[in-house]
């Protein structure tokens, strides 16, 4: 009997054994805002400590709308009255100026807002990489058409290291590499609205989900 | 005849008993007990330091300072006074009697730094230098007299001294530290050695000389009071009834009744040190401990102080060609040597050295107090379990040293309805709150990308294009403003789509061509 249930502890180690969909077993995510978008999660929410990727072709269809209700949230969650609380939201490399105003209609705390634009690509991992590991930054986004397989990687670390959320932009090209994000989203815009296509979700299964944004 | 000269005598000593003046009016000389340590203060009075703080300049200037929201000239050089721009004038005024006037707010801080760049100048005289004001020091020179050859010597070094520095001070010496204050203030060039003339010196000084609050000096004038003379010979209990303990204690620490201690000023130390090295080295590792070895002994200088610096400057010297110079800066004042050299691992990487190097100098900025915070007693759940490696104030300076210093910003909004002119990049190692709050609160939505500058869109039949004709979803709302300076603008904003799904907030201007711009992507 003892035997037997740690041969099954044994087999279900090896990573060649999927399990299915199972909730009780993901870490608690970090509530979207989106209850449909939650619901195809595991954990219920954004994966944290973990790098999400974000696949878009252009920009302006509702990527930042995305994730707006958890940055709201993540800024304005610790901040008490220190100015060294996490918290923070870092922007490396951003194609556009993220607009102050906008940001602060969405609810972001705009004294948490750390931008951060380096000339080249191996700066901007460094700098992705500073600020997820630093402890200080609840999110860390960035921009990139170049990420490969090691970055990602490297991501993924540092979001570990650092206990924070790493949300990757990259265009839909980037798919077909392998990646080692905990979660994949390509975001579809058409003249009919944005759908939201979930790739790849550690511990969650791909689905596609309409009328989100 | 003598039974009246003594009942004269009888009751104005009497009165003496009571007044503030009991020395000075008795007849006889007293044998005056020489106090254990004799002290003379030296005091430089600074009446033209707002002038004179931003340096000397050649056309006419006034320094203005804003009261009740009007400009009004706080002090003019000799040249505009001779025009007739006298304190207290407007400063629109004082423009149009010399439009050429250079006219210049005060600054407070340069006057702070003048005044403490005189105090070490100072020190050279004596070690005992006190800043007493905005534009006071005192030096304690008894103990200088015989190095520099007597007062006068001294006096007139001193004097020269300033003139040559650029500084029109009044000077006065009294055995204490408020009678020289007041004898300095009263433009008097006395010299008061002995305690006992200290009371006969300060006799005829005005009362404006005491630098007592307005309502003090002029129930003392309704009084009948003048000069500091008649203020002595009031009764003390009723003077201090009246006044407050406080002016009675001056009076009486002027004259040297109470001990009057003051605190010396110190000039900032710094840090310098060298390595030098039996011959030429190119091996960038050991330069770089080398480096580290010196912060290490930078770090043990600060700790005994109890300070900290915000730069520190590496030089590398050479053989051939000049020292390669690196400086480093931080935010707030640090000591760790471990900091430091984090910093300098950055930015050693794109030093380029020219020469091998045969010595490194490690030269620190100005040492200020540290300033520690006391560590938080209270776990909030996610401070507690995230490992914090950087604040972020750490986290933007590694980001500064290598990205560049204007690539890391962070935003702040500004209450102004152009959109273009509604934000602005936050200093994030200065400016730690944020003032303004935004004018878009409303309802209407602000896209979250902004275009640097609005792209003009082409037009097909009356429709704008961006990547296909474009749908108006919501608009317009009219922005019509800035007329009060060169960015005036009359725009209809709309957002729009278009036929891959993007958002944008476009507009047309208002002028006759009516053009469309795209302004940015609600993101």
């Amino acid at each position: 009997m003892q035997r037997d249930s740690s041969s099954l502890d044994k087999l279900l180690e090896n990573p060649r054994v999927w399990r299915g969909h199972n909730q009780a077993h993901a870490p608690a995510g970090l509530a979207s805002g989106y209850e449909a978008l939650d619901n195809h999660l595991p954990g219920g929410g954004w994966p944290q400590n973990a790098l999400t990727e974000i696949l878009v072709e252009h920009y302006g269809v509702g990527e930042l709308r995305l994730l707006m209700p958890a940055l709201a949230r993540l800024s304005t969650a610790d901040n008490g009255m220190d100015y060294n609380d996490p918290g923070w939201i870092a922007w490396v490399s951003p194609p556009f100026q993220p607009y102050p105003p906008a940001l602060q209609q969405w609810g972001i705390d705009l004294s948490r807002m750390l931008i951060v634009r380096p000339k080249d690509a191996s700066e901007m991992l460094w700098s992705a990489e500073q600020a997820l590991s630093s402890g200080t930054c609840a999110a860390v986004l960035l921009w990139s058409d170049t990420l490969d397989d090691q970055a990602s990687r490297r991501l993924q670390l540092a979001a570990e290291k650092g206990q924070s959320w790493a949300i990757a932009f990259r265009p839909p090209a980037a798919r077909h590499q392998p990646s080692a994000a905990a979660l994949r989203i390509e975001l579809l815009a058409g003249r009919e609205g944005t759908r939201v296509s979930i790739l790849k979700s550690r511990g969650g299964r791909p689905a596609v989900l309409h009328d989100l944004l | 005849m003598g039974r009246a000269r003594r009942h004269h005598r009888s009751t104005r000593e009497l009165f003496d008993q009571q007044s503030l003046a009991l020395d000075e009016v008795s007849a006889t000389p007293r044998v005056v007990k020489a106090p254990p340590v004799r002290r003379l203060w030296f005091c430089v009075y600074l009446p033209q330091l707002p002038l004179e703080a931003s340096g000397p300049g050649a056309s006419a200037r006034a320094v203005v300072e804003e009261k009740q929201g009007i400009h009004r000239v706080l002090l003019a050089c000799p040249k505009a006074e001779a025009a007739g721009v006298v304190p207290g004038l407007s400063a629109n005024a004082a423009l149009a009697l010399l439009p050429g006037l250079v006219i210049e707010e005060r600054s407070e801080v340069a006057e702070q730094q003048a005044l403490e760049h005189l105090a070490s100048w100072l020190e050279q005289f004596s070690s005992m230098v006190s800043i007493a004001g905005p534009d006071l020091l005192l030096v304690e020179i008894a103990g200088s007299l015989r190095l520099y050859g007597g007062l006068l010597k001294l006096r007139q070094q001193i004097a020269t001294g300033l003139e040559q520095l650029g500084f029109s001070a009044s000077l006065a010496i009294a055995p204490t530290p408020l009678a020289a204050t007041w004898l300095a203030r009263g433009g008097r060039r006395a010299c008061v050695r002995d305690p006992a003339n200290i009371s006969t010196a300060l006799r005829t000084l005005p009362l404006s000389c005491l630098d007592w609050p307005a309502a003090t000096c002029e129930s003392l004038v309704g009084m009948g009071v003048r000069n500091i003379g008649e203020c002595l010979r009031l009764p003390r209990e009723g003077f201090a009834r009246r006044f407050g303990p406080q002016r009675l204690l001056e009076l009486d620490r002027a004259r040297g009744r109470l001990p009057d201690p003051r605190t010396g000023w110190r000039a900032p130390e710094r840090f310098c040190a060298d390595y030098e090295m039996t011959e030429e080295q190119s091996d960038r590792e050991l330069l770089l401990a080398i480096c580290g070895e010196l912060l290490q002994s930078h770090e043990r200088f600060l700790l005994a102080r109890q300070l900290g610096v915000q730069s520190i400057e590496f030089s590398f010297f050479h053989l051939r060609s000049s020292a390669t110079v690196l400086r480093l800066g931080c935010v707030e004042a640090e000591r760790q040597a471990s900091r430091w050299s984090d910093l300098l691992r950055l930015q050693f990487e794109k030093l380029v050295l020219p020469e091998p190097v045969i010595a490194v100098r490690l030269q620190s900025g100005h040492a200020q107090a540290l300033r520690a915070e006391s560590g938080r007693l209270v776990f909030r759940g996610r401070t507690a379990g995230r490992g914090i490696r950087f604040s972020i104030a750490q986290l933007a300076e590694r980001l500064m040293a290598r990205v560049g210093r204007q690539s890391v910003a962070g935003v702040a909004t500004v209450a102004e309805h152009r959109p273009q002119l509604a934000w602005r990049a936050r200093n994030l190692l200065q400016e730690k709150t944020l003032g303004e709050v935004s004018m878009a609160r409303g309802k209407l939505q602000r896209p979250l990308w902004m275009l640097p500058e609005p792209a003009r869109l082409n037009v097909d039949d009356g429709y704008p294009l961006h990547q296909g004709r474009l749908r108006i979803l919501d608009g317009p709302e009219r922005l019509e403003t800035g007329w009060w300076d060169e960015d005036s603008i009359a725009r209809d904003y709309y957002t729009a789509i278009n036929p891959r799904g993007m958002r944008l907030w476009v507009f047309r201007t208002r002028s006759r061509d009516a053009d469309w711009y795209l302004h940015g992507f609600f993101g």
